[in-house]
Parts: structure tokens; C-alpha cells; sequence
């Protein structure tokens, strides 16, 4: 399953050239690549941005658990924690929503200049002639930025288009040098696609268990400049994101909810990630979308749609849905108090709770589109869409089942495991599992292998919930940083092979629980001077499990004084199982803690007051 | 040549404008058609090069003759420029000062003033390359670069009486040429005779030329698969069939251009060639989808003119006035740019694009299927159409049963009237400036080649003023070389 770079490709699938340094890369890749069939479904090669793309410094990427917790905060400081579930619906009113999401494509060159992509560079540093709108300067379609956009366009499942054409729209703005943006108004690349929402993605509950919506057409189209607003009424233009390729992905009016728009958006991106079509997510400026919202009263299926408006740029997961709960209410309003809903373009500030008029019907411009003349039509070849088709990554809803079914993680962590640190997350994951199973393997020594589900279960825990706990504020004063994750599954601060190792001590009872903990932290913050296996050596930290006399003596001592617990574990007719813990709770705390296995305490003391009963 | 890039790079930067002006001079050319001219002389052995303002070339500026690019120095030269320097020795000699933007059929809307007719200061010297016509006619230069969009290069040359040449289109690159109309636009030549146009395209091998930056120029495969099927040699006259379009015959035709026409037509009968009348019934239309289709995608071209990046800004805010620019383009174009822009505004506009903008996309498809019926080579561009005689207009004339008669070139007057005076152009007003181009512009719908050669009439009243009338050849599309074969053909039997 591995992608190749859109450069490297662009080259051999529209120029018929193979890079022998690109083969080199593929066998060193194959024979470093653990034969394991489970490695890495999707994105693997996520690492393998174009070979020019200038990297993305970017703005720190908040952590969707971070991102989750803050906003659950949030809601439960505005006490609005359980008003979102009911505010999906309003009784004797429809929603109906539909998205155009814009995404910046994973491309090193423009769409129609040579000039590189980039995201923090100096300002205007690639900027060709044509990006400037130079007079006499022409449009140089770039035929590799196709191949983010047809992966993008497959993952939608759209129908590609044979032969697609390029259209100026025309406006007067600072960000567009041209006085016109070239988009595909009338013919597009792809069309007829559709996504499906399931119940685990966290769609409205009304929608059941899954939900398809309808993509009506995907098409290619530039970007504008950035502008830079001055404290004195200036504005300043960065041109380096000029005619930067975009796609813009427009659905079918089909929501009726505003939890599954937002789901949309976010499957979007999720798909968009894995099929290295998109260079980052939402969060960091590379996806926004535009909803175009209306309701109409419920119970007569005849009655047509309402007037529609559209709120622009929303640029967060939250803030669609937000937006429209918002605007949906100020349009049910606006009716029950007899009013009429004026076909609009409106605007929405994070953190607002009303949508805000920005132009009306009167203030639209006419777009005026006209075929681009200097641009011939775009014709993609059957070979190109099946060639893009076999190497496509697996889709992020088969990794899931896959993580469930398999790996047996719950529906909800391996939801989180896919969507953290933009994919990353679960590379690491993979990495750690196949250290864990070498060691395992190689332990075993030919015996029968553990079962998969019970070693896996403890990589996703500590992938997830462990590594997530480092960074949070119980951490102490170092835990403001963040964990980096190499596209491709690396960690700096918490290397997996070390991780792997930890965990191959832990599963194999070498080392307990509250050990594991502490070495992670320390090799978090750096304080350890060798590695796991080294310091675990070195400060004698091994697990040394007392032995069953030992505990059978452990038992007598917490047993005492404690005849009424014994009496009810003994005669009650359902097992009290909290008292039975409350005893091995007792039993940790007042022996040498790091010597007792729980789990061979329970068990121990399970027999004891088996052998009571029996005599009872 | 690195050293030159560096200081020219240097230039392009606002800080040292000085630069380009110690390299041009302003001067006062007799009839005013240069805007800039290079003091430089050029070397012994070099062809002297009039340039048309529409083109980018190094240290002398190209402002379109618009006030909205005044002194605008491009940062890069065109592809034609560099070729004709590299293959020919070209030097360049100046700026020609044209119509602003190539909007125009007098080369009276330019910033700089119009451009005079040598021939008699009060006649109209065509347009919108009129300054490039006059430069090759009083000899300022041996050829000249000119703009042909619906006959730009045609109509100059043939009411100051020299040869315009217009290639098919996609033939010549027009990296560097600011557009007007992209899909009619064509960078054109001019000169006092045909062959040293001949000479610098096709003797250069230019024509062969491919240019990656301009997406309107042929690709090699097309280049090659045009070479292979359109035959180089102009054959014997006597193989030759030469049409006379019937529909140009129209009532408003000058009796001397009338008069010179069928004279030329005689006098190629009497040396052995064919002479047929050959019908294109969409004619009449031709000239409405031109002035359609071309402001349509002016507007488009010119929106980027607005002061931010380069060109010149309104000292007022840019948000001043009705609309964002509005101040900015209100001072920086001219009347008739500003026309052809809310012309064009308004047919592309989502009222009208179905009357107008697409409709004159579909009778420009006909003007070409024309074309295409009436010469003997089949278009090497597009798959050849089976015409049937029922799907043609019944005052089609048939040579024999199987059909109308096919022809290699077709010949006619290149404009209706010899040059008017510009007093009554400007009392005519701009709708009556359009109907000059009547003739030039269906060669422009369809892309393809035509030249407009001068022709001895025997007609007084066309030598009244000095000015011969002038013939248009038109021929297939890529049969460029053998047009000019037989244009240079015609100067030899002294039509």
C-alpha cells in the first residue's frame, strides 16, 4: 500500500519517467518495512510530502483530546453541556444544510505556475509572474497537482470526468491579483460522489446508525493571496498563497442536523488526510467551509425548501456546527414572528452566538464566469484514475473496523487513535505494536503466541490514554510539551522502540503498572540517562513477585480484624466483588507494594474464601 | 547576457525607474507612431525591429499606449522578441504607439495621441497597429511587430500601403503579448514587401518554434502533424484555385476597392490561376460575434488593471467611489477601453450570456465550418466534417453535382473603403469604426492565416491619395508559407 510522492509520480504517470533514485528508496523501503500484514493500512507514506513542498512551520497543533476537553469545559462553564444534544433539532421545523468544504491540495508547484507551494516563508518569496497577473503572462496548468485531487476525488467516490475545463470567475478584491479567480464552474473534474456518516463518527442521534450524503461535484481552483492587515489602515499582500491549488467539494442539500454537518467536515478531512490529498487539517488554515442553511415546517414533504443563506469561511469543526444551530434558530425566528428570510451571505465570529449579515442579494456580485481562453481542457486518462484507484489508501472506516474488530480497542478509542496528531498517532501505534510482538514472539520461543487483542488492548491504552496523560496539566511544570509525531509514526520525546520495550516488561509482569508509569514519565522529560531495559537494570526496578506463602501470610495479616467483611464475602449469595477489592486494596497498601501483582492477590484471596465457603 | 539580466532585474525594481528612461527617449517621431525609441543604433547587419507597446521587451517600456500602464517597465521580453533577436539579428528600434490595448480600427485611442497617416495627415493610418505600419512604410524600421485580434495588422497595412501578415493562430507565442481577446489574439508582422516577413518566420524556422509558457502555442506534436499535411510549395498558378467570397461583396464596398479587387482576380485568371466565387453564408454574422466575443474576454483581461502591483494608481483610496478600483480605472483607461469593458461586462453578465456571449460562441463555430467547406485541404486541427449539400443555404453556388467548388486561397479587398479622414471617424462615432473590420475579422474567428498585400489599381480614385488599395489572401489553416508564396507571387507580376 504504499503512495509515492505526487513529484515522483506526476513524473512517471504524465511523463513516462522513472527516477532511479525513487527506486532505490522503494527496495530500501520494502526490505526496512515489517513484513507484519496489519503495518500501517493507511497512510504510511504520509511522510512523503512532495519533494520541493517548503515544510509548515505552522502554528502549534492543539490535540483533538485537548481540543475536546477544552471544549467540553467551555460548555460546561456556559452550562450548555446538555442543551447541545437537544439543540439538534427544534419541534415543527426541518433543517437543511448543505457544505462546500475548500481544502488545499498536498502539491509542491501552483496550480498554474511553477512556483513552489509554501506556508510560513517569507512573504512573496514564490511568486511567478503569472501569480501577479503580469501583463502578458499565461496560466501553466501543473499536471501534477491532478493527483491529490483525484485521490481526494476517489476517496468521495465521485465519478471522474474525462474531460474537465477551467472557468474565470470574476470579482474585484486585493487578494486577486487577476481581478478574476479560474475555477471549474461549468465542466468539473468529478462529480455524482457520496460519503456515508456512521453512528460512530458521533452523528445526530436521529440519524441512526449511518447517514450517506451526497458530494454533487468536486472541482479544482485557486487560491488568493494572504492579506496583512496593518494597525494603520494598511493592508499588506503575501502572494506566496496565490493560485495555490484548492479544491472545493460542494454536497447535496441532504443534512438535517447540525452535529452531522460537522461530522461531514470532519470525515472530509479525516479522508482527505489518509488519502495524502490535503496538505494539513481545518485547525491550521487548510480547510474552510461555506454552509448554506434553510428550514421550512415540518410534516408536509411537498412544501419546497426555505430561502436559503449562506455563513462563509467557517475555519472550525465547532464552528460549523455552532453556526448553525444559530442561524437556524434566527431563521425559525424570523418566520414564527411572521417575518421572511432574505436570501443572504452572512459571517459567524468563534465564540459568537448569532450569525451576522455580511451582503445581501443586492450587494452580490454577478460572477460573470467565462471559459478560461488560454486554457486548454484538462483530459484525464482511464489508466491515471485506475492507477490512483489500486494505490489508494484504505479508507479511515475500514482501519476503524479493523482497530475494533482486530486490535480489539473500543469504538471511541480507536476513533481518537485515527484522528490524533493528524494520523500520526496511529503510525505510532503500529510501530509500538510491532516492537511488542517481536519481543513477544522471540520470548515465546515457538510456544503459542499470546492472544493479539490482549497485548494489542495494552498498546492502544498506553498509545492513547498514557502518552495523553504526560501532557496534561498533572504532569508538573514540563508539560507543556507537546509530543512531535513524524507523519510517518515517530516520537521524539517517547521513541516507540522504547515504548515497545516497556510495554514487553509490563505485559510479561517484569515490572508493574505503577513502575511502567513512572519510567514513561521519566523518559518523557528526559530524566533517564540509558534506556528502559538499562535503567530498569541499573535502579532495580524489576518486578519481584512475592511468593504464594509470602502472600498467603499477606492475606492472614489483612484479613484480621476484618471478621465482618469475611463473614459477608462468605455467606452473602451474591459476591460482594467491591468487598473483595476493598481487601486488596488494603492488602497493596500495608505490604510491599511493589513486590504484589493484584491480579495474583485476587486470585489468591479468591481461593482462600473459596475454601470458606466450601467449609462454611 | 547575465550581467544584462542582472542590471535589467535591478530596473524592474521601483527604486531605479531612472535607468529605463536613460535607455529610451521620448522623442517626437514625424508622425507620431513611436512611443519610445532606443538610442541605441543598431549593429551593422541587423534588421531593425519596430516593436507594437502591447509587447514586453526589456528597457523600453510597454504601456499598451494606456495611461494606466504608463512607463510600465515588464519585467521579461516576449518569446517573438527573443526569437527574432536570437534567429534573426533583430534590434529592437522603439515602441509603436497603437490604439490603447489594440482596442481600435484608427490608432486614435492611444494615450500618447494618434498616430498620422504619411500619405496625408489627415487620413485615418488603421488600426490598432497603425504606429508599426507607418514605422516599416517611412522606413524606421525593416519589419514591424504588430497585434492582430480581429484584423489589428491587416487594416494599418493597408491604408498606409504596406504588407500585414496575420499567422494562424497558435503558430507564433504570445508569451509576453498583454492580451486583448486570448482566443483572437496573434502576434502579426509588417513590412514594406512580403518577404522579409517570409524570410524572418519561415526562413528562421520560427514558425517551427514551440513556447512551454504560452498554453496557446501548438505543441510539437501538432506542429509536426500540421508540417506533415500541409504541403510547402506554392504550386504552378495554373494548379491553383483562388475563391471570391460572394458574401464580401457588399453594398457599402468602395467601387475602387470593388474595381481593384476584380482587377486583381483578372490579372491572376490571366496567369494560369482559377478563379471561382466560393459562398460563406455566416459572413454577415461574423463582424456581431466578434464584437461580442472579443470585448467579452477583454473585460476579463483588463480586471487586473488596477494599480496595486504595478501600473499606475489613483492617489485617492482604492475603496474611494462606487466600487473598489473605480477611481484607478476611471483615469487610467481610455473612452473606448471603457466601452469595450462594460460591452463585454454586460454580455458575459448572467442575463445575457445566453443571448449574446454563447450565441457568438456558436456562429464563430459556423464562420470556421465555412472555411473549412470551401478549401481543398482539410483543416489539420479538427476531424474532417462530412458537409452535406442539404445542410447548405440554397444560394450556395455548386460547381458541379458532387458540390461548391474548393479552393486554396480565398481573395478579397482587405478593408471596405480607402483610409477615411479622421474627422469624419470621429463624427462617425465608434459603432461605424467597426464595420472596417467587416473582411479581417472572420480569418481572426476561425485562427486562420491571412495577409493583406497593396495592389496597383488603374482606379484614380484610390491614387488620390497615394494609397493603393489593398487585397486580403486568406488561406487553410497552417498554410501559412504558400499564402505568403503567393502574396510575394502577386508583387511579383505587379498586380
Amino acid at each position: 500500500m504504499r503512495r509515492t510522492a505526487t513529484a515522483e509520480l506526476g513524473r512517471y504517470l504524465l511523463q513516462g519517467r522513472l527516477s532511479t533514485r525513487g527506486c532505490l528508496k522503494i527496495s530500501q523501503r520494502a526490505v526496512c518495512r515489517q513484513s507484519s500484514l496489519r503495518t500501517s493500512l493507511a497512510g504510511a507514506s504520509r511522510s512523503l510530502q512532495t519533494a520541493s513542498t517548503s515544510q509548515p512551520a505552522g502554528p502549534p497543533i492543539v490535540p483533538l483530546r485537548k481540543q475536546w476537553r477544552d471544549e467540553a469545559k467551555q460548555a460546561k462553564k456556559h452550562g450548555k453541556g446538555k442543551a447541545k444534544k437537544d439543540s439538534q433539532t427544534v419541534d415543527g421545523w426541518e433543517l437543511t444544510v448543505g457544505i462546500e468544504v475548500h481544502a488545499q491540495l498536498n502539491t509542491s508547484k501552483k496550480l498554474f505556475s511553477p512556483a513552489v507551494t509554501s506556508f510560513n516563508d517569507d512573504p512573496n518569496s514564490h511568486v511567478a509572474l503569472f501569480d501577479v497577473a503580469m501583463p502578458g503572462s499565461q496560466p501553466l496548468f501543473q499536471n501534477e497537482v491532478l493527483i491529490p485531487a483525484l485521490r481526494a476525488a476517489l476517496a468521495l467516490n465521485c465519478d471522474i470526468q474525462k474531460t474537465s475545463r477551467f472557468d474565470r470567475k470574476h470579482y474585484f478584491w486585493w487578494d486577486q491579483p487577476s481581478g478574476y479567480q479560474i475555477t471549474q464552474y461549468y465542466e468539473s473534474f468529478a462529480k455524482n460522489g457520496q460519503i456515508t456518516l456512521l453512528a460512530r463518527d458521533g452523528i445526530a442521534p436521529q440519524d441512526g446508525d449511518s447517514v450517506t450524503i451526497g458530494i454533487q461535484k468536486v472541482q479544482l481552483e485557486q487560491d488568493t493571496a494572504k492579506t496583512l492587515a496593518q494597525s494603520d489602515d494598511t493592508q499588506l499582500l503575501d502572494f506566496n498563497r496565490v493560485g495555490v491549488p484548492l479544491i472545493e467539494i460542494i454536497t447535496e442539500p441532504q443534512m438535517h442536523y447540525p452535529r452531522t454537518a460537522a461530522v461531514l467536515v470532519r470525515k472530509i478531512q479525516m479522508l482527505l488526510n489518509t488519502v495524502d490529498a490535503c496538505v494539513s487539517g481545518m485547525e491550521t488554515g487548510g480547510l474552510r467551509a461555506d454552509v448554506n442553511v434553510s428550514v421550512r415546517r415540518q410534516g408536509d414533504p411537498n412544501t419546497p425548501l426555505g430561502t436559503r443563506t449562506e455563513i462563509k469561511n467557517l475555519s472550525t469543526i465547532k464552528a460549523v456546527e455552532d453556526a448553525i444551530i444559530a442561524e437556524r434558530d434566527r431563521q425559525i425566528r424570523e418566520l414564527e414572528a411572521g417575518g421572511t428570510i432574505a436570501g443572504e451571505t452572512r459571517g459567524w465570529a468563534v465564540g459568537s452566538t448569532e450569525t451576522r449579515r455580511l451582503r445581501g442579494k443586492e450587494g452580490e456580485v454577478d460572477y460573470r464566469y467565462m471559459p478560461d481562453p488560454d486554457l486548454a481542457p484538462v483530459v484525464i486518462g482511464e489508466d491515471l484514475v485506475q492507477h490512483l484507484r489500486q494505490t489508494l489508501a484504505v479508507s479511515p472506516d475500514m482501519e476503524l473496523d479493523k482497530l475494533i474488530a482486530e486490535f480489539g480497542l473500543t469504538a471511541k478509542d480507536a476513533v481518537s487513535l485515527l484522528n490524533l496528531d493528524n494520523g500520526a498517532r496511529v503510525q505510532y501505534f503500529y510501530r509500538v505494536l510491532n516492537g511488542l510482538e517481536t519481543m513477544l514472539q522471540a520470548n515465546a520461543g515457538g510456544e503459542e503466541m499470546p492472544v493479539l487483542k490482549s497485548y494489542a488492548g495494552v498498546v492502544g491504552n498506553w498509545t492513547i490514554h498514557e502518552l495523553g496523560r504526560l501532557t496534561t496539566s498533572k504532569a508538573g511544570p514540563f508539560s507543556q510539551v507537546e509530543l512531535d509525531f513524524t507523519p510517518g509514526g515517530e516520537c521524539a520525546q517517547v521513541p516507540d522502540a522504547e515504548l515497545s520495550q516497556l510495554l514487553y516488561q509490563l505485559y510479561t509482569k517484569r515490572i508493574t503498572g505503577k513502575v511502567a508509569k513512572e519510567l514513561l514519565m521519566g523518559l518523557y522529560l528526559g530524566d533517564l540517562d540509558a534506556g528502559i531495559l538499562e535503567t530498569i537494570e541499573s535502579r532495580d526496578l524489576w518486578f519481584q513477585e512475592l511468593s504464594t506463602e509470602e502472600y498467603n501470610v499477606q492475606i492472614d495479616t489483612v484479613l484480621e480484624g476484618e471478621e465482618r467483611v469475611l463473614h459477608e464475602l462468605v455467606k452473602a449469595d451474591v459476591f460482594p466483588q467491591r468487598k473483595l477489592m476493598f481487601l486488596i486494596g488494603k492488602m497493596i497498601r500495608s505490604g510491599p507494594t511493589e513486590r504484589i501483582d493484584p491480579a495474583t492477590a485476587e486470585q489468591l484471596l479468591r481461593t482462600r474464601i473459596a475454601e470458606l465457603r466450601a467449609g462454611a | 547576457m547575465r550581467a544584462a539580466l542582472t542590471r535589467r532585474a535591478a530596473q524592474s525594481s521601483p527604486a531605479s525607474p531612472r535607468c529605463v528612461q536613460c535607455l529610451q527617449r521620448r522623442r517626437h517621431s514625424t508622425y507620431n507612431h513611436f512611443i519610445t525609441q532606443n538610442e541605441r543604433s543598431p549593429e551593422p547587419g541587423a534588421i531593425r525591429l519596430a516593436v507594437k507597446d502591447n509587447i514586453a521587451t526589456f528597457n523600453l517600456p510597454t504601456s499598451c499606449a494606456s495611461s494606466i500602464l504608463a512607463e510600465h517597465p515588464s519585467p521579461y521580453e516576449a518569446t517573438i522578441v527573443q526569437q527574432l533577436r536570437e534567429h534573426v539579428n533583430a534590434h529592437v528600434v522603439g515602441k509603436t504607439n497603437m490604439d490603447e490595448f489594440g482596442m481600435g480600427s484608427h490608432s486614435l485611442n492611444s494615450a500618447h495621441g494618434p498616430v498620422r497617416n504619411p500619405a496625408g495627415q489627415d487620413l485615418s493610418t488603421g488600426g490598432s497597429s497603425g504606429g508599426s505600419a507607418v514605422a516599416v512604410q517611412v522606413d524606421d524600421a525593416d519589419i514591424a511587430l504588430g497585434t492582430d485580434t480581429g484584423g489589428s495588422v491587416r487594416l494599418p497595412a493597408a491604408w498606409i500601403g504596406c504588407v500585414g501578415y496575420k499567422p494562424s493562430y497558435g503558430m507564433l507565442s504570445r508569451y509576453g503579448v498583454v492580451p486583448y481577446a486570448n482566443s483572437l489574439d496573434t502576434v502579426g508582422l509588417l513590412a514594406r514587401a512580403t518577404t522579409p516577413i517570409r524570410a524572418s518566420i519561415f526562413d528562421s524556422s520560427i514558425y517551427q518554434l514551440t513556447d512551454p509558457k504560452d498554453p496557446t502555442c501548438l505543441s510539437l506534436k501538432t506542429r509536426q502533424r500540421c508540417i506533415k499535411v500541409t504541403p510547402v510549395t506554392l504550386p504552378d498558378l495554373s494548379d491553383v484555385t483562388i475563391g471570391l467570397p460572394l458574401e464580401y461583396n457588399i453594398a457599402e464596398l468602395d467601387p475602387s476597392i470593388r474595381s481593384a479587387w476584380s482587377q486583381t482576380a483578372e490579372l491572376l485568371a490571366a496567369n494560369g490561376a482559377t478563379v471561382v466565387p466560393v459562398s460563406l453564408p455566416t459572413t454577415p454574422e461574423a463582424l456581431c460575434a466578434y464584437y461580442v466575443l472579443a470585448p467579452a474576454e477583454a473585460s476579463s483581461n483588463l480586471a487586473k488593471y488596477d494599480g496595486v502591483r504595478y501600473g499606475v494608481r489613483s492617489t485617492t483610496s482604492d475603496a474611494a467611489g462606487d466600487t473598489l478600483y473605480s477611481e484607478t480605472r476611471g483615469v487610467g483607461f481610455g473612452d473606448e477601453v471603457k466601452r469595450r469593458i462594460l460591452l463585454g461586462t454586460y454580455t458575459l453578465s448572467s442575463d445575457a450570456i445566453d443571448n449574446y456571449f454563447l450565441q457568438a460562441q456558436r456562429v464563430r463555430r459556423l464562420v470556421q465550418r465555412d472555411f473549412d467547406r470551401v478549401f481543398r485541404l482539410a483543416s489539420p486541427l479538427h476531424e474532417p466534417v462530412q458537409f452535406d449539400l442539404s445542410d447548405m443555404p440554397d444560394t450556395t453556388d455548386l460547381q458541379d453535382k458532387t458540390g461548391p467548388a474548393q479552393v486554396d486561397f480565398l481573395l478579397c479587398p482587405t478593408a471596405p473603403t480607402c483610409p477615411p479622414r479622421v474627422e469624419d471617424v470621429k463624427t462617425r462615432g465608434s459603432v461605424a469604426s467597426y464595420v472596417n473590420d467587416v473582411f479581417t475579422v472572420p480569418a481572426s474567428l476561425a485562427g486562420l492565416p491571412a495577409v493583406s498585400v497593396p495592389v496597383r489599381s488603374q482606379d484614380q480614385g484610390t491614387a488620390k491619395h497615394g494609397v493603393p488599395a489593398s487585397m486580403q489572401i486568406i488561406g487553410q489553416y497552417w498554410d501559412d508559407r504558400r499564402m505568403l508564396a503567393l502574396a510575394e507571387l502577386m508583387e511579383r507580376l505587379g498586380v
